[in-house]
């Protein structure tokens, strides 16, 4: 009996090690093809000229959607800002989610819009317009087309949005992100590029804007915020973006591409159906979804990844919307790969089927569980005298010394290719939060994450969190 | 020194899983020790790069606006020039203060015209930067050979074209693509000649790209565009299509009438649509005679194209489409419809009880 239980826990504490090892492996393969890829994309991209582009109306039209709900704080600048892309062929859809604020009102005012007669083709089902389409009797803002609905949450707004578009490619954006100038033609590059592979969709990289100078929609000074978590996040982005996402591109195995920013093409976007209302993981949904079904026709696709940083946004400043955000987000994960389970494992959806869904279930949606699994092993070995502190001190140090190392070389990756962070002493606070996020930020994700578990299960009701907004224009943020 | 022996016997008497761990901490640990060097020295680097390259930048473009006019009238070099010239010679062996040159001279090259604009272009070759481009060509990188051909195009050099053709199938689209522009910006319509002999595809972002430096050219020529049309590459007709809408090439209506049964979709589409913007009549009795067999994508190329050149001939074929599944073609059908005869659209409104057939004859009466 008592040999049967020393065994036992013998080979638990082999799964931990072996789970341990292929997370650690997996992150260090990722970080070698994500530093090949960026070292081609860097060489590859600094002969475009995005100015030809950029002025030519034979490039193709592009439509951003962005939905609002009760943004009236901060909708005209962030209207203003998406106007001022300076792509030629472009218009900007605002569906207005049924706000309960002022913001359709503020609109009308400050953009001088007049509700049209606007035929809709109703491809995708979604709640019933309230007001109506509203477009601008101004010709400086012609681009402009005002969607106002009845609520429906973010994926029924971007339905709307997909439905209205007219044009070939849809930017599905969050209404407060800052679009860099540049961000269209960059995102509409992998598309026209491409000539033996079917582009679907691409996802860009998304900047943390908290304390950046930011005025007239432009960014003008790129600086650290001050709190420990907002730094935290700066952090973890651009180990997730420059080093996690790279790779998965160069594999051709994205599975999300941010809801902050993300292009699509329309056709196959509406093929599918659209946004899923039901999931509050919209975004890595829509993209699992079409990638299964390009998987089906047996289409060569690709979901692209472009490095640079082209949309910036605010990231939560206090950890009660920290863990809101967080909890949604596993939630969304959770729902997704439940959803397309018949994806996971199966050779008939080649590396997406055999590599990514895998690799999201067991180090994505697993992980945190494993997390607290592992704990909790490790305080039932504590009651039973079973622990070996000498060792447990050189797991604990290699575990650490690992996640620091993995950060610096993310750092390392940042400087070498976009040096955003130019200023000095930056450099100094970004090594400090390498070394304090373990103990700072990465507890609280954990946290978040076993409650988006039990709330997934036992807390059916639970929809978006709360995520106030200071708005990237408030002084208090500049 | 006791410490130390103590933690390597400690290590000696651990099992091999505890001795690789600690293995690895030192790994980590030297590692990052290194980075953060490493990053120190970089960020400083980086910085101080900036500030180098803002200094050298000044002074160059001090020499070189002190070069522009310190001309003399016998065009000849005059002695201030010649020790400009040797100054910056002496500079260009070094590939950073090199890169500053170039995209000084570029800079000034697109603020200036007319005289000064000649004078850099003598700068280019009196200073030996135009050899710098050239042995690019030769490189094994090639990153540096389509660096190489977008200086020569940058600074209009026409006499390397020889060498710069060979580059015509390359295996990276990069160089093909700088190859491609190289041509087009210096010998415009001529330019386009590569299209005979490519076998590489031209993406949608290579076809904009040309046709943005052709619309810049004053000389808009009539050129042939027939040959291409017949091209085994379909984005060499693809684009010939693009050229064909954007030029009216009328002239080769016959030509593209013909490529209503090419053999891909895509070009098949994008035909349909050039013929509508060419008003090209006789194409309409084509479509209309195969119109099942085509490919939904295609019907509804050939309505938009038929918005664009209604006949009252067409109203029997239209009310066909009008109760089509499709939307796009039901609104295109009951559009043209009421455009050509308002008694018949009056008519057919009330034949309709789908909400989309409403909806749309609701819109079109209210527009």
């Amino acid at each position: 009996m008592e040999i049967n239980t020393i065994s036992i826990f013998l080979i638990i504490r082999y799964l931990f090690f072996v789970y341990a090892i292929t997370t650690i492996g997996s992150y260090i393969v990722l970080a070698i093809i994500s530093a090949v890829e960026t070292v081609a994309y860097m060489k590859k991209n600094s002969f475009v000229n995005y100015k030809e582009i950029l002025s030519s109306n034979i490039a193709p039209s592009i439509s951003i959607i962005a939905p609002a709900y009760n943004e009236s704080l901060n909708i005209i600048e962030n209207v203003r800002s998406l106007l001022s892309n300076h792509y030629v062929n472009y218009d900007v859809i605002i569906v207005n989610d049924g706000s309960k604020d002022d913001s359709l009102e503020k609109l009308i005012v400050a953009y001088d819009l007049v509700k049209v007669e606007h035929l809709i083709n109703q491809q995708i089902p979604t709640k019933p317009l309230r007001e109506g389409i509203f477009k601008s009797t101004n010709p400086a803002f012609e681009k402009l087309i005002v969607v106002d609905k009845e609520n429906g949450g973010k994926a029924d707004a971007l339905n709307t949005g997909l439905n209205i578009s007219q044009n070939k490619y849809v930017a599905c954006i969050d209404v407060d992100c800052l679009l860099l100038e540049e961000a269209l033609q960059k995102m509409i590059k992998p598309f026209l590029e491409s000539t033996d592979t079917k582009v679907i969709a691409a996802g860009g990289v998304i900047r943390i804007a908290n304390s950046c100078i930011i005025r007239d929609g432009k960014l003008i000074d790129v600086n650290l915020p001050k709190k420990m978590l907002e730094k935290g996040q700066i952090l973890e982005y651009i180990r997730a973006f420059l080093l996690g996402r790279m790779a998965w591109s160069r594999l051709n195995g994205l599975l999300v591409i941010s809801g902050a920013f993300g292009m699509f093409d329309k056709k196959i976007a509406i093929e599918v159906g659209g946004y899923d209302t039901k999931t509050v993981g919209e975004d890595m949904e829509i993209i699992v979804r079409m990638r299964g079904f390009m998987e089906e026709q047996k289409e060569k696709y690709k979901v692209a990844y472009i490095p640079d940083p082209l949309c910036w946004t605010e990231a939560p400043d206090n950890y009660k919307i920290f863990i809101s955000q967080r909890n949604r987000w596993t939630r969304g994960t959770i729902e997704t790969l439940r959803k397309h389970r018949k994806i996971g494992f199966n050779p008939k959806y080649n590396s997406m089927g055999l590599l990514s869904y895998p690799y999201w279930l067991f180090f994505e949606r697993l992980a945190p569980l494993i997390e607290v699994l592992g704990i909790l092993y490790f305080a039932i070995l504590v009651v039973l005298g079973q622990v070996r502190w000498d060792y447990t001190a050189a797991f604990i140090i290699m575990a650490y010394l690992f996640t620091v190392l993995f950060s610096i070389v993310a750092i390392l990756s940042e400087e070498l290719t976009y040096h955003q962070y130019k200023k000095k002493g930056i450099g100094y606070n970004l090594l400090k939060i390498a070394f304090l996020e373990p103990f700072a930020i990465h507890p609280f994700i954990v946290y978040s994450a076993v409650v988006g578990n039990i709330d997934y299960y036992f807390n059916k009701k639970k929809k978006w969190g709360e995520m106030t907004r200071k708005g990237m224009t408030n002084p208090e943020t500049i | 020194m006791n410490n130390n022996q103590y933690f390597f016997e400690y290590l000696q008497n651990s099992p091999p899983i505890i001795e690789l761990v600690w293995f690895m901490i030192g790994v980590s640990l030297l590692s990052i020790l290194i980075l953060i060097i490493y990053l120190k020295y970089l960020r400083t680097h980086l910085r101080s790069n900036e500030k180098i390259r803002e200094t050298y930048q000044m002074k160059y473009e001090l020499h070189l606006i002190t070069y522009l006019y310190s001309g003399n009238e016998e065009e000849t070099i005059s002695p201030e020039q010649q020790t400009i010239i040797d100054e910056l010679k002496k500079d260009l062996s070094d590939s950073f203060k090199r890169s500053i040159v170039v995209a000084t001279l570029l800079k000034l090259k697109n603020e200036i015209s007319g005289e000064l604009d000649e004078s850099i272009q003598k700068l280019y070759y009196q200073t030996g930067l135009i050899n710098f481009s050239i042995s690019k060509l030769r490189s094994r990188k090639w990153y540096v050979v389509a660096k190489g051909v977008r200086e020569l195009t940058q600074f209009h050099i026409k006499e390397v074209h020889d060498e710069v053709i060979t580059l015509i199938n390359h295996p990276k689209n990069e160089v093909r693509k700088e190859m491609q522009l190289y041509l087009v910006n210096l010998f415009s319509f001529k330019g386009l000649d590569f299209l005979d002999v490519l076998q590489t595809p031209l993406s949608e972002w290579d076809q904009i790209q040309l046709l943005e430096v052709l619309q810049r050219f004053d000389d808009q020529q009539v050129f042939d565009i027939k040959p291409w049309l017949k091209s085994s590459n379909d984005s060499v007709v693809t684009f010939a299509l693009k050229l064909a809408d954007i030029y009216i090439q009328f002239q080769a209506k016959e030509d593209l009438i013909e490529l209503l049964d090419h053999k891909s979709e895509k070009i098949r589409i994008e035909l349909i649509n050039v013929l509508g913007n060419l008003n090209i009549i006789e194409a309409k009795t084509i479509l209309k005679n195969h119109f099942i067999e085509r490919s939904q994508q295609e019907q509804i190329a050939f309505f938009k194209m038929m918005e664009k050149m209604p006949e009252s001939d067409d109203e029997s074929f239209l009310l066909e489409y009008i109760h089509h599944e499709n939307f796009e073609i039901k609104l295109s059908a009951l559009k043209i419809l009421k455009m050509i005869n308002s008694n018949t659209f009056n008519i057919q409104k009330h034949k309709g009880t789908e909400p989309d057939f409403v909806k749309i004859v609701e819109y079109l009466e209210n527009n």
